[in-house]
């Protein structure tokens, strides 16, 4: 142990009530910070999950005319691209398209969708759905549907082309479980009838509240569309890839390409401003944190003047006395960092369990956290960065302390 | 003064305070301290003697003149290295014995030999007890310092002072808080490591008593050393 660390922690030990503010501040700050940071995100995140899990990392969906822009020489004055593209809905040549999607390494499955809005009845309630016609296995494979069932089970629906997986919402609104009919409103006029197979709840309202899925072939019928596919959705191995892929596949494929961050960029932004709020709210606390140590050090300079200049008369250098009083707020950071983390660890823990009943935009019956190290390791470096800046000027004060003048002054 | 030079100083010009308070504290002082021998400065307060010790020990520089440790003159040496002088060669004792009152006596005679770091913890613990010892300390090493008595303190002081073995011992006032018993002990104690051990003392001191019994006395006014004298021998014009 060098000297400076030596005294240092004889100088914290031997005034708890000082060292005890400074800890409790940087304590509360840190924990504060993770718990807040653990719940903004903790429903973000659930909300990418479920999102991504039902619509896909990615998605392919209508053709568009290629424009060959490189090629023509802009006007005079004008102000770049004016043209827009010219969209064809629905995709050409799906199974084609999944063939090449499929050699791509960040692949893992993909799935064509056959989408389109209809009316559903079931006794005597009606409602406006979302149709999702659907390769059952292939959007197993891609989506979480397995996971989202709350009733019924996915056999039932594969077997039997007129079966039906309907939104959770969607069943409360129009009164029917598992078992019952429901009937669809084609285009012609005519209403089919479906036999609901399973319930599923996405987490995410304006899933649930409208989507029903069926076989793509019976969608198509019912539909009376030409086009097998109205858009492909993929399950990716890193999602953060998507953007990037979704530039690849609209220069591959001639068909736009949206990934989920720009699909969901509205309610993303949300959550993110939401975060960054609550994040700045928090380093306030931490950097208030930071004064309380300020404060304290300095007065501990204060108090300390005299064994600074014994110190320095027994040959202690000006950066042994400065390192003395860093090294006090190091300790302070480091003790307090580590206490906040478990104390952050434990409030978040204690949040997850309070019970609340969320059926907006999100379904949860608890507030939802989530366990990151991130959070834990940037607290920290947020601790350390406002104690060290805190104790840097009473250390360089501590430092500077002519010893000569204390010891006259003493006498 | 044929014997071995462990510190001297030559033509010492100090001025403290800034314009109109400007003193002129020492005006070309001279003066050199044998090993083995005891130097005591007397005169009276604010003559210099405190602003000359501080000088001596490379606590405070001069405006002019020239410090030699030995032979080796400190004008040119870094803070850095004018403290690692201090920490090796010098020993201070101050009037008000200047412990650290979170630490207890052997801890505090420890802390120079810490920064030193030529001993490892355990030997540094048993010549912090050694010394305690040899002033009388030995059953109150674990005491904090703010719980031993005035002359207690003083001795622990002593005893850190002595803690890396320097070859010279500085005191300003080293009995000026002490009652007449203490500064006896005080200084005989002292008096005994500088004969026995072969170091150096110089001391500011306004007691007669221990001012006539050191080898060397220097009596200074105004600034400057106006007379020296061995032991029991006539004053002399400086």
């Amino acid at each position: 142990m060098t000297p400076p660390l030596y005294i240092a922690l004889r100088f914290l030990t031997h005034r708890k009530r000082a060292l005890l503010l400074s800890l409790s501040g940087v304590v509360f700050g840190v924990a504060i910070f993770i718990c807040t940071q653990a719940q903004t995100q903790g429903f973000s995140r659930y909300f990418i999950e479920s999102n991504i899990g039902s619509n896909g990392a990615l998605v392919v969906r209508s053709r568009f005319r290629p424009r060959y822009e490189p090629l023509m020489v802009a006007a005079k004055n004008s102000k770049g691209s004016t043209g827009r593209r010219l969209y064809f809905e629905g995709i050409t040549n799906p199974n084609e398209i999944m063939r090449v999607s499929r050699q791509f390494p960040d692949v893992i499955s993909c799935s064509p969708v056959l989408r389109g809005n209809v009316s559903a009845r079931a006794g005597f309630e009606n409602a406006t759905v979302e149709l999702y016609g659907i390769d059952p296995a292939l959007h197993a494979q891609t989506t979480d549907i397995l996971r989202q069932f709350i009733d019924g089970n996915f056999d039932d629906f594969r077997n039997n082309t007129s079966a039906i997986i309907i939104g959770s919402r969607l069943a409360e609104l129009l009164q029917t479980s598992v078992g019952d009919t429901v009937q669809l409103l084609a285009p012609n006029g005519e209403y089919w009838r479906f036999n609901v197979a399973a319930i599923a709840r996405a987490g995410i309202g304006s899933i649930d509240s409208i989507r029903i899925y069926s076989h793509a072939k019976v969608a198509q019928a019912l539909l009376q569309q030409p086009s097998g596919a109205s858009m492909i959705i993929y399950k990716l191995r890193d999602r953060n890839r998507a953007p990037e892929l979704a530039s690849r596949f609209e220069t591959l494929f001639q068909h736009s390409a949206l990934s989920w961050q720009e699909r969901e960029e509205s309610t993303l932004q949300l959550f993110l401003t939401l975060r960054m709020s609550v994040a700045i709210t928090v380093s306030l606390i931490i950097l208030l944190a930071g004064f309380g140590i300020f404060n304290v050090l300095t007065m501990s300079v204060l108090a300390k003047i005299k064994e600074i200049a014994i110190l320095r008369s027994m040959g202690y250098r000006r950066r042994d006395i400065s390192a003395i009083f860093l090294w006090q707020g190091a300790l302070i950071a480091a003790a307090g960092s580590m206490v906040g983390c478990l104390l952050g660890a434990l409030m978040t823990w204690g949040v997850s369990h309070i019970p609340i009943h969320l059926r907006g935009l999100l379904y949860t019956n608890y507030f939802l956290v989530t366990w990151d190290w991130h959070h834990y390791a940037f607290a920290t470096l947020l601790a350390l960065l406002a104690v060290f800046i805190a104790s840097y000027v009473p250390s360089r004060r501590a430092a500077e302390l002519p010893p000569v003048v204390t010891i006259r002054g003493s006498r | 003064m044929s014997a071995q030079v462990s510190l001297s100083c030559e033509r010492i010009e100090r001025y403290l305070g800034e314009e109109e308070e400007r003193v002129h504290a020492l005006r070309g002082v001279s003066l050199e301290i044998e090993t083995g021998s005891v130097h005591a400065v007397v005169g009276p307060s604010g003559c210099g003697k405190s602003s000359l010790l501080y000088i001596l020990g490379l606590l405070d520089t001069p405006d002019a003149g020239r410090v030699a440790i030995e032979t080796e003159g400190v004008s040119h040496l870094s803070d850095d290295e004018l403290a690692h002088k201090r920490n090796k060669f010098i020993g201070f004792i101050f009037q008000f014995h200047f412990l650290m009152e979170d630490f207890t006596a052997q801890e505090n005679v420890m802390i120079p030999m810490r920064k030193l770091g030529r001993l490892p913890d355990a030997q540094m613990r048993d010549r912090a007890a050694e010394l305690l010892d040899g002033v009388g300390l030995g059953d109150k090493l674990r005491r904090l310092s703010r719980h031993l008595s005035g002359g207690e303190q003083q001795r622990v002081a002593i005893a850190r002072a002595l803690a890396n073995d320097p070859r010279v011992i500085l005191a300003d006032e080293p009995t000026g808080n002490l009652d007449t018993a203490n500064s006896e002990r005080a200084f005989e104690l002292l008096q005994n490591l500088v004969h026995e051990r072969g170091k150096a003392l110089l001391l500011a001191t306004h007691n007669p008593a221990i001012a006539e019994a050191c080898d060397w006395i220097h009596e200074m006014k105004d600034g400057r050393i106006i007379a020296s004298h061995s032991r029991g021998t006539q004053s002399s014009i400086s």
